[in-house]
């Protein structure tokens, strides 16, 4: 069995819940959902993007950098945990569309990404102890993790937006390689 | 009196008044006057070289949409960041005035990325928006917060922190989370409109 099939039976069960249907159909339960995920943005990114530009010496310079990073930290995971929350609930309002989707896979892989590179930055930052901390740039490592955070999250945030989009969504039959890369199956009832 | 007592009370009453007048205006008896004069102007937006590019490409439209987003994030965060301070929830370690300063430099260009790409992205929908009363709710609060902003937060911050009231202070950074809020807020919803 294919991973793309097991992906399939396993949305298709989601699917099967009377509570994914309801959360699907209901417009101010969803919306709700959609824009609390999408308001959680300005908390964890807004911070997130704080500390990166920071560490690039592009924001707040007079502000020792690793007191503004455990500072910031807080908010921004609790936005995170929003994010996570509210993103599982949007994938078990739509669970066979979502997993079929081009961008949500792209999304999860960025995701990924981001995640190591959030991993490696605090060990780096660890590392570097605090000499450079009233530096206007952090080490140049730093620097390097804060861009390729800047960057995945940006990607992220494009990637989630284009989730809304059906142009590559396996009913319209895409391309190859598209349409492999999205999971779609040649014989699937449900879409 | 103090200086700030004197002058900047008043001023700030004073932009409040005129919030009100604006309030009056979009809400009262006269808006549907200012409505229909306007309606051209959205005829004229979706013909502008924006409107074609937003109605033709999909692509193009939503990316924007993304760096609007990625902009609201980055005013998010100045915003939070900067009335966390004067709430004595973040930063409290640094200087209030210097988290004030730096701050201000990030939403201004937050600010200019979301309203440029908010334009855009208006011309390619305008008429459509133009009948929705929620992108009117969201245009008042926008200006109602960069009215809020530059006619009182920044004033009244700029002389010094100490010269202001504390309980002022706070009130001017939970009003400014409200109002922040409401355009995020209003600008969500307009996704689930019309």
């Amino acid at each position: 069995m294919s991973a793309n099939q097991i992906i399939y039976d396993l949305a298709v069960w989601l699917d099967t819940h009377s509570q994914s249907t309801a959360l699907h159909e209901s417009f101010y339960m969803y919306n709700w959902i959609e824009s609390t995920h999408v308001l959680a943005l300005m908390i964890s990114l807004g911070m997130l993007f704080l500390i990166d530009l920071r560490m690039l010496g592009l924001a707040l310079p007079d502000i020792p950098a690793s007191t503004l990073a455990q500072r910031l930290s807080l908010p921004m995971l609790v936005g995170f945990g929003v994010m996570i929350v509210t993103g599982l609930m949007l994938f078990y309002a739509i669970p066979v569309r979502t997993s079929q989707s081009l961008w949500f896979r792209i999304k999860i892989i960025l995701l990924i990404a981001a995640a190591i590179n959030a991993w490696l930055f605090h060990r780096r930052m660890r590392a570097a102890g605090t000499d450079w901390d009233r530096m206007q740039k952090a080490p140049r490592a730093l620097q390097w993790g804060a861009g390729l955070s800047l960057l995945f999250w940006a990607l992220i945030v494009i990637c989630g937006r284009l989730i809304a989009y059906d142009w590559f969504d396996c009913r319209t039959s895409p391309i190859e390689p598209i349409a492999t890369v999205a999971g779609c199956l040649i014989d699937q009832a449900q879409f | 009196m103090s200086t700030t007592a004197k002058y900047y009370y008043p001023r700030s009453l004073a932009v409040i008044a005129l919030l009100g007048v604006g309030l009056w205006l979009a809400l009262g008896e006269t808006r549907l006057a200012w409505w229909s004069a306007l309606l051209p102007v959205f005829e004229w937006m979706e013909g502008t070289v924006f409107g074609v590019i937003g109605q033709t490409w999909g692509a193009a439209f939503a990316s924007v949409q993304a760096i609007h987003l990625l902009g609201m994030a980055l005013l998010g965060g100045s915003v939070l960041v900067a009335d966390g301070r004067l709430l004595g929830l973040l930063l409290t370690d640094s200087s209030a005035s210097e988290v004030q300063d730096q701050c201000h430099r990030l939403f201004v260009w937050a600010l200019v990325l979301t309203i440029a790409t908010g334009i855009f992205m208006a011309c390619g929908v305008a008429i459509k928006v133009y009948y929705l009363n929620v992108f009117w709710y969201k245009m008042l609060a926008l200006s109602a917060g960069v009215a809020f902003v530059y006619g009182i937060r920044r004033p009244l911050l700029r002389q010094g922190l100490d010269t202001v009231h504390p309980q002022i202070i706070k009130l001017v950074a939970v009003a400014s989370l409200m109002l922040w809020f409401t355009v995020a807020a209003t600008g969500r919803w307009i996704g689930f409109s019309g």
